[in-house]
């Protein structure tokens, strides 16, 4: 009898298998002239939570994809994989150096274009792309983004994101301070009243992305830079200094919350309920900021990316460049986000139809008003009135103001070199505020040039 | 009475190799999953990815791993993740099981809500314990954070950086972090040594401490002079496979505190994680992967030997 | 203590033993606690600076019962009901992690661990009865191989899968794969276990057997193998938790991801959202719970499995 008892759960498992089991596995076969398109998006077009993180991108494949597999009927049928954010790099260089299943396409950011250039994951597309009848009509910049160290063409690009700073007005009446010594005395008001000033993605996490988003914005804007043009890491530099100095005054003095360091990018928190004035991030932000607060107790809270737009054509949101210092430009991070095509993909015809449907400025500005989030890479797009909106005329405006460009500069190690002064930063700001900082800089740069 | 000998031969036959043909499956499963992978690793430590394919860089890897400041930064911060998570199970664990070995009336119910910890993944742990403490919204931080009951401006368990240290470059004493890290690791791991301490316990032989107990010995005395020894073995097999699961578990960092804050839970489970699967840096990986064998494989030879010596006492 | 009037000492000691163990199941008991309390807050409660620990205050009063509310949003977004005219209840369950992951990883786990159980209950027989050359040096061998870590052992695997998948073998997929490899995985500490187990059983029974005119084979099977049941129970359940929590390879391996197991699921949910605490919270409950309820019924088993893994293994 007792054996029995133990024997239950058993029969209980084995009855949930083959419940499990009955349940027919297999799609039905496609018809053998249609070929299988794949892609990989971090958006997962059966996940209709109205509440996911993802949901922008999730209902933008879910528009699109019947679209696409309409238009190329009877002939390509596009299938995604959603693959996880934090996974899909790893999973694509995997899959490549396997020789295994890879994507026709995978969607990337420019970020990441060094790693994958490094492992040989990605296939050259100049020479196809220079014949397209987009290619003239391709942002400049955002072509050098795509651009691999060889020269060659490793993603074909759609949306540019360069940063910028989201500003509640409220809490900066006389508009958001241009210089180091304004925004301190503005912060210090905003401390007696109980507020942050700014908070930032201050945390390590993520391999350091901290690195490539207020860390960079602020170097940028003080002059500074990572490398020293050689594919070297070079930051011990005056101009890093007074950087790193400013942040440190800022995190010691309390301007910004606790939660800007907990990670996760939970730093958001903190815009989003209007306890930190200032918020510096990429423009693609607006997409995951919300729902929101406004000082004034307006609340914008449809729970999508329509709450950060709303706040902004109300007034009560300004986007802003970056406090510069003295004599200094307002610097930001810019990121591509393109698609590129992984070494062993099956069907590139496939995926040439889809970049060049993709192409068309219709279908850009889809894109980019989706989970693009930026700055149409082409140029007429960004001439439809799709980008006349009192958000992209903000964001132009800001934009118009500082000088972008990618943090990582000519080095070639960008993950490492993410991760690395990243730590470094945060030991000096956060950690450790009685460090040297040329010291913490030169053993950071030592570090990463030995392995070059 | 040929043919009877002929079946006894083939019988015999048959029973000679039998071992043999019991155990191949298992051995062929393992020479696919884990000797095969071994070997690729030991292969891969000594290469280098670059765009066109791997490229023979020898002992460069190592090298590389040396020079990294983190590298020997997190050689500090796991040994004392391995110690306090080790020694706080370890400690707790003696005393609870104590207190289960006095046979309660409700010793099943206690054990099994006790044990409950055990069998949710240390992904989810780490996740339930991260939701707690969550700057500003965490049910804890509101405690945590208050400012009248801890120091000056309270302790935010996520992002509160370590005191400055005591002994140079080792990160002693550890942060906010890495205390919580050990509290909720050691919480998962505690019903495991209970109940291994338990097990034990209830070897020592009633009649002895009885016997103890008449000739006037105390509590303590009976735990010290009677109790640890006998348990010894048990308990240094414990201890074992605590460093062993300390030294190898990457889930619980990674959804707890992602090495953060800076680098206070960098411990070189995390490391091997991040340079092998986010930075793509497959053969430095490996590198680290080779060293941290090197230390199982000296905990592992532990382990066998105490428990061999267990095998002869007993 | 024994100060206590009207008290023998012994009774005393027992009340402070069951008071002191109950402070220390209580404190074991608080992070799941919190979770589930965590899971039936609506978002509004979720959001709160500072975080109160029940929904139930009012303007005027911290706490009040009539006033609590409990929300099951958490549990309405993993699930994800929607109305369903095919379906007979009404509604359909379109969460992927009840309809998809969790089915998976129960087949991946109870699969992998009866395999495990014949192969570690044949090979524990064979090292606990035979005495052969290498003896030692294989259940050396066996338990060292795990030292390496699994996180780089990984991409040979993936390579292996990737091979698998190109020689186009008919009804192959990545669950014979996965299985396999949970297999790898846990069957050296199985072998350990069921050599216990099988050390424990005493040898006269086998050899009466055989005398009877029982085979080898005859004699494992009908007297060897009842006996050593509770111990196989306890290999099973202890290999069944154990691929029911594993997550990295289950990620990577498992390339289609209609087969992806429930640890993935999660992944659905761990987005960077605060308002999301809720959601993640119901998500962790209901991939745990399976396993505690399997738990609760066969502790027994589960707590012989573990004794033996630790101190044979």
């Amino acid at each position: 009898m007792k054996r029995l008892w133990t024997l239950a759960p058993l029969l209980l498992v084995a009855a949930f298998v083959l419940a499990a089991c009955a349940t027919p596995a297999a799609p039905p076969a496609e018809a053998p002239a249609v070929k299988d398109f794949v892609t990989w998006y971090q958006y997962d077009q059966d996940n209709v939570d109205p509440a996911s993180d993802e949901r922008v991108g999730n209902e933008y494949l879910r528009q699109t994809m019947p679209l696409f597999n309409t238009a190329f009927a009877g002939k390509w049928n596009w299938v995604n994989q959603p693959k996880a954010f934090d996974k899909m790099a790893a999973e694509i260089v995997a899959a490549v150096q396997a020789g295994g299943d890879v994507p026709d396409l995978f969607e990337m950011g420019s970020g990441d274009l060094n790693q994958y250039y490094q492992n040989g994951t990605m296939q050259n597309l100049r020479g196809w792309a220079e014949q397209q009848s987009w290619w003239k009509d391709l942002d400049p910049s955002a072509v050098a983004a795509c651009t691999g160290p060889d020269g060659g063409l490793y993603c074909v690009p759609l949306s540019s994101r360069p940063h910028l700073v989201y500003v509640w007005a409220d809490r900066f009446p006389n508009g958001y301070p241009r210089t180091p010594e304004a925004f301190m005395a503005e912060a210090e008001r905003l401390k007696g009243e109980g507020l942050y000033a700014i908070t930032f993605f201050g945390s390590t996490a993520f391999d350091g992305e901290g690195t490539s988003r207020a860390i960079w914005t602020t170097v940028a804007s003080f002059g500074g830079s990572f490398d020293d043009g050689q594919g070297r890491m070079k930051l011990d530099t005056p101009e890093n200094i007074a950087a790193i100095s400013f942040l440190r005054e800022i995190v010691a003095k309390g301007y910004a919350p606790e939660i800007a360091f907990a990670g996760g990018f939970q730093e958001e928190e903190a815009f989003k309920d209007a306890s930190a004035g200032s918020f510096p991030t990429g423009l693609f932000g607006y997409r995951y900021v919300n729902p929101l607060v406004a000082p004034d107790g307006t609340a914008y809270s449809k729970g999508n990316e329509q709450d950060m737009l709303d706040a902004i054509a109300a007034g009560d949101v300004i986007l802003s460049s970056f406090i510069a210092a003295p004599g200094k430009q307002p610097g930001c991070g810019i990121e591509v986000n393109g698609m590129a095509m992984p070494v062993g993909a099956k069907n590139p015809d496939a995926a040439y139809d889809y970049i060049n449907w993709l192409m068309t400025p219709e279908q850009n500005g889809v894109f980019v008003l989706g989970p693009g989030g930026g700055f149409p890479a082409l140029l007429t797009t960004a001439q439809t009135d799709a980008f006349q909106t009192p958000f992209y005329k903000e964001a132009a405006k800001a934009l118009s103001q500082s000088q972008c460009r990618s943090w990582y500069g000519t080095l070639n190690r960008v993950k490492e070199a993410q991760s690395l002064i990243m730590k470094t930063v945060y030991r000096l700001i956060k950690e450790d505020p009685s460090l040297d900082i040329a010291t913490e800089l030169q053993k950071a740069q030592n570090e990463y040039n030995a392995g070059s | 009475m040929q043919r009877m000998i002929a079946r006894r031969r083939e019988r015999g036959w048959f029973r000679d190799t039998l071992p043999f043909w019991l155990i191949l499956p298992t051995i062929i499963v393992l020479l696919a999953v884990q000797v095969y992978p071994a070997i690729y690793t030991v292969w891969l430590s000594l290469h280098e990815r670059v765009p066109t394919g791997w490229n023979w860089v020898g002992i460069n890897n190592f090298t590389r791993l040396f020079n990294m400041g983190l590298f020997n930064e997190s050689m500090g911060h796991t040994l004392i993740f391995l110690v306090g998570y080790a020694g706080l199970t370890m400690i707790l664990g003696f005393f609870i099981a104590q207190l289960l070995n006095r046979r309660l009336r409700l010793s099943g119910f206690y054990i099994t809500l006790l044990f409950i910890p055990w069998i949710i993944a240390d992904i989810i742990v780490g996740i339930v314990f991260r939701l707690l403490v969550v700057p500003d919204y965490g049910l804890f931080s509101g405690i945590l954070q208050n400012a009248t009951l801890l120091g000056p401006n309270g302790i935010s368990v996520l992002t509160t950086s370590r005191p400055p240290a005591l002994f140079g470059a080792f990160p002693f004493p550890p942060a906010p972090a890495m205390i919580y890290l050990i509290l909720a690791s050691a919480w998962r791991a505690l019903p495991f040594i209970t109940l291994l301490m338990l097990a034990a316990m209830q070897t020592v032989p009633n009649e002895i401490i009885e016997s103890a107990r008449i000739d006037g010995a105390s509590g303590a005395q009976i735990t010290r002079r009677i109790m640890i020894p006998i348990m010894l073995p048990t308990m240094v097999v414990a201890l074992f496979s605590l460093t062993l699961s300390g030294m190898n578990g990457v889930g619980m960092v990674f959804s707890l505190t992602g090495g953060g804050p800076g680098t206070a839970t960098e411990v070189l489970s995390y490391l091997l994680y991040s340079i092998g699967w986010r930075q793509l840096n497959f053969g430095r990986a490996a590198a680290l992967a080779m060293l941290i064998a090197v230390v199982n494989w000296l905990l592992i030879s532990g382990t066998l030997r105490l428990t061999r010596v267990q095998e002869r006492s007993i | 203590m024994s100060s206590i009037p009207f008290l023998s000492r012994k009774q005393s000691e027992s009340i402070l033993a069951n008071l002191l163990i109950l402070l220390v199941c209580l404190f074991a008991m608080i992070p799941i606690a919190t979770t589930v309390l965590i899971s039936f807050k609506g978002e509004r409660d979720i959001i709160r600076k500072p975080p109160i620990i029940f929904p139930c205050d009012t303007p005027t009063q911290s706490f009040d019962l009539s006033a609590c509310r409990w929300a099951t949003e958490g549990y309405e977004r993993v699930i994800a009901a929607r109305p369903s005219a095919t379906s007979p209840l009404g509604f359909a369950i379109t969460g992927r992690l009840i309809r998809t992951y969790i089915p998976n990883t129960l087949i991946y786990a109870s699969v992998s661990s009866l395999l495990v159980v014949l192969l570690a209950g044949m090979s524990g027989y064979a090292f606990s009865r035979y005495r052969f050359r290498g003896h030692g040096a294989l259940m050396t061998g066996i338990l060292a191989i795990t030292g390496v870590p699994l996180l780089t052992n990984l991409l040979a695997l993936y390579q292996m899968g990737t091979t698998l998948r190109k020689a186009n073998l008919p009804f192959y997929d990545d669950r014979f794969l996965i299985i396999f490899v949970y297999i790898g995985f846990y069957l050296p500490l199985s072998v350990w276990i069921a050599k216990g187990f099988f050390d424990a059983i005493p040898k006269e029974l086998e050899d009466a057997a055989l005398i009877d005119g029982c085979s080898p084979l005859g004699a494992l099977l009908r007297i060897i193998m009842p006996l050593a049941l509770p111990g196989m129970m306890a290999v099973f359940l202890l290999t069944f938790v154990n691929v029911w929590n594993e997550f990295i390879a289950g990620y990577l391996l498992v390339i289609n991801n209609a087969h992806k197991p429930a640890m993935f699921g999660i992944y659905e949910f761990l987005g960077q959202n605060i308002i999301n605490l809720q959601v993640l919270a119901a998500a962790c409950i209901i991939i745990a719970a399976p396993m505690v309820i399997l738990f609760l019924f066969t502790r027994r088993s589960f707590f012989r499995a573990m004794v033996e893994g630790a101190i044979k293994g």
